[in-house]
């Protein structure tokens, strides 16, 4: 899927570049994304490497197996099958995180998260329900203070910046159950075809 | 209201840390050592994810810079103006999933444009504030899979932006 998608982007870029006689600044733009994507990376590590840290501290002091319980039956409605008391935390955490809008942070403990499914999944070429659902969750998960949109807000002069905060959360909730719903309608599904 | 959140979300990551070292020291870990096994663990990670990243990247800018979106702009416009989406945010729409420093910008001329607190603006602001990257945070996530076939995760994905978006003008009417 993905190979089709990216392959699909390249070349629809590259051909509209052409049609528009733009080639010469889309290929710097392209080479100039490649050094924007390492600069990223670069500062993922040490946000990366500190969660990492802080996370092996939590593990090992068995900080982390103490939590997990407590949360296990919040999780199991999305993940009846996760047992892990690490990937319950991590996903937790991702969560929390997303909430409370420390995107980069979000990101590493997604990251860790989905390498931990893998594994259990066996790396296998077809995603678990569990990725699936994760990936819907954390995708539409609602932030408590989106702080760069206000922001941006109030450098536009608006007369109260902060007043779509709750829009935002409510809309967020309608996207994150739509996404909860769809995805358990397709677990459904799967079921129904593989018991007939 | 949006001060109490605020303050919330700043003490969030102090709080966390504070907790974790404490139970640690509490437990008698060797929370230094510890920490720098973890830390150390979590570059390697870093460091396997900037391929499919560097890959994401490229994909993203061919598509944002070539002129590609205002086709699919033309293309699409319509059918979101029969559902009742404002035609100015459109390429928000459009641009979202794929870039986020890219929507933001986007966002900000919106507001500039038509003002921070008309409908537009304040929805552009909602939708920004509440609907992910989705493209973007698949291909991540994905990308540190073995996983070749996504399944639902797409569908779930696409259908609950959608979802947010139309949420989100609705909102705004009313609120």
């Amino acid at each position: 899927m993905m190979n089709y998608i990216w392959a699909g982007m390249i070349c629809l870029g590259i051909g509209f570049a052409c049609f528009k006689g733009t080639l010469g600044s889309f290929t710097d733009g392209l080479m100039s994304s490649c050094t924007q994507a390492v600069e990223f990376v670069i500062s993922l590590i040490g946000i990366m490497a500190v969660w990492s840290g802080l996370m092996n501290i939590a593990d090992k002091s068995g900080l982390i197996e103490k939590i997990s319980r407590r949360v296990r039956p919040a999780m199991h409605f999305l993940f009846p099958k996760e047992k892990d008391d690490q990937t319950i935390a991590v996903m937790l955490m991702s969560f929390v995180a997303n909430i409370f809008g420390a995107g980069n942070s979000a990101t590493v403990f997604s990251l860790k998260a989905m390498e931990r499914l893998d594994d259990e999944n066996g790396k296998s070429p077809y995603a678990s329900d569990a990725m699936c659902m994760f990936t819907a969750v954390t995708m539409s998960m609602v932030q408590l203070v989106p702080v760069t949109i206000i922001k941006i807000r109030n450098d536009e002069g608006s007369a109260d910046s902060g007043d779509i905060i709750i829009p935002s959360i409510i809309a967020g909730l309608i996207s994150m159950a739509v996404s909860i719903v769809v995805c358990k309608l397709f677990e459904r599904k799967q079921r129904n075809v593989n018991h007939s | 209201m949006s001060t109490i959140l605020s303050t919330i979300s700043v003490f969030f990551i102090p709080v966390i840390i504070t907790i974790i070292i404490g139970y640690g020291l509490y437990k008698k870990a060797a929370v230094y050592d510890l920490f720098a096994e973890g830390a150390k663990d979590g570059m390697a990670t870093a460091v396997e994810i900037l391929p499919f990243i560097i890959a994401i990247f490229i994909g993203i800018e061919a598509i944002t810079s070539s002129g590609a979106m205002e086709w699919l702009e033309t293309l699409l416009g319509p059918v979101f103006e029969l559902a009742g989406i404002p035609k100015e945010l459109i390429s928000l729409i459009l641009l979202r999933p794929v870039s986020g420093s890219g929507s933001l910008v986007l966002a900000e001329r919106i507001m500039q444009d038509y003002g921070v607190d008309s409908l537009v603006g304040r929805a552009a602001s909602v939708m920004v504030g509440s609907c992910e990257t989705v493209f973007y945070v698949l291909a991540l996530y994905f990308g540190v899979t073995s996983v070749k076939k996504m399944r639902h995760a797409f569908a779930a994905g696409i259908i609950g932006y959608i979802a947010g978006i139309f949420a989100s003008v609705l909102i705004c009417r009313i609120m």
